[in-house]
């Protein structure tokens, strides 16, 4: 192409054109922060997990278990605890391992590879936890509504009345649909303006090689 | 880290800038963002340099670690790359001598060239710096024979920008 041999004649022609910068401003540069995509997901990762582990924490439904007094509820809830405190060592392990093998000397392929990976462990996260809250909500309607004493009342009338239950049961999936609804769209907003460049040149790139 | 190292460092830097300097002019627009990126590429080389062991030329390594920076990690801060216009790098060229209608042409040439998207410039930058297939092939993580196949797409499609 006789262009691109003209813009290549141009290109070498201005090579050494540029204003130097001095080894002084390098030191300089050296030592500021970088901004790059791989801090911003480091951010919000540990943003995320904090906040589900926090949320995980200070959901505890004692009181109400107490009220229950079934020990064999109580035994369910600690191996749940201890199942999900062994999930989030599990995923806290595979973040750092990806994290650690970000790195800007491979090829640009694996770059966007691990950089996708890392995301993506914490995204599973975040679903596990959503799925958590969603059935723990299942699990203690259904314990409530069976084992709660307070809640003898309602069972009463529920059972008396069909169209009140199907009620009760649809207003409690269309909650639970809404809840998943707004986590997606919180995460398409965050890593559409965040990722949103870096899936397109991956795409391109395994467009490429396909 | 040591002195050393620092030192060392920012001497070989120094003396290979102009790599980084030409990856900005592709992928930036203005002066501001010229030097925004310039300053990641250098902060990313800078945290990747304890590892590189000298079984390649610093130069090469540079290469590499730049391409990615501004390919994948830096975030831009506007996006108004693609439409550049050839005036606002204006600042960087020296006229040696003066052919009207080539000028005209490698104009148009630059236009062009910052209307491809991310990878098919990182493609035509090395393409300009002489580099191989093989090499492209290694640096973007594609085959060798696709890297081929991409860079006659690429004719192509610079050419149906020049004349639609």
């Amino acid at each position: 192409m006789k262009e691109l041999d003209l813009l290549k004649k141009d290109w070498k022609k201005n090579s050494d054109s540029f204003e130097q910068i001095s080894e002084k401003e390098i030191y300089k540069m050296i030592h500021k922060k970088s901004s790059s995509i791989v801090k911003w997901i480091l951010i919000i990762s540990i943003l995320e997990v904090s906040f589900w582990t926090i949320t995980n924490y200070y959901s505890n439904i004692d009181d109400m278990i107490q009220k229950i007094n079934h020990p064999e509820i109580i035994l369910y809830m600690q191996v749940l605890m201890c199942f999900n405190y062994a999930v989030t060592l599990v995923f806290i392990y595979f973040f750092y391992k990806n994290y650690k093998t970000i790195s800007t000397t491979v090829s640009t392929k694996l770059l966007m590879g691990s950089i996708l990976r890392t995301r993506k462990t914490v995204q599973y996260y975040v679903w596990y936890n959503l799925g958590i809250v969603v059935v723990s909500c299942v699990v203690s309607f259904f314990i409530g509504y069976v084992y709660n004493p307070d809640m003898e009342f309602i069972r009463q009338k529920l059972a008396a009345n069909g169209i009140a239950m199907l009620f009760s049961i649809g207003a409690f999936v269309l909650l639970t649909l809404i809840l998943l609804g707004l986590f997606w769209c919180i995460y398409r907003l965050l890593y559409g303006t965040l990722l949103r460049r870096l899936y397109s040149n991956y795409k391109e790139l395994k467009k490429i090689d396909f | 880290m040591s002195e050393n190292l620092e030192q060392s460092f920012v001497a070989q830097l120094q003396a290979n800038q102009n790599i980084i300097h030409k990856i900005c002019r592709l992928y930036t627009a203005g002066e501001d963002a010229h030097k925004d990126l310039f300053q990641e590429i250098t902060i990313q080389l800078w945290k990747a340099y304890p590892k590189f062991r000298g079984d390649s030329k610093f130069s090469t390594w540079t290469y590499r670690v730049a391409l990615n920076t501004a390919i994948t990690l830096y975030r831009k801060t506007k996006r108004t790359i693609s439409t550049v216009d050839y005036e606002s790098h204006q600042h960087f060229v020296k006229d040696v001598d003066y052919n009207y209608e080539e000028e005209e042409q490698i104009k148009l040439m630059y236009k062009a060239v910052y209307q491809l998207n991310d990878i098919e410039k990182a493609l035509v930058f090395m393409y300009l710096e002489d580099k191989d297939y093989q090499e492209i092939a290694i640096t973007l993580g594609i085959s060798e024979v696709n890297a081929r196949v991409k860079m006659n797409r690429i004719k192509g499609k610079l050419k149906k920008i020049l004349n639609p």
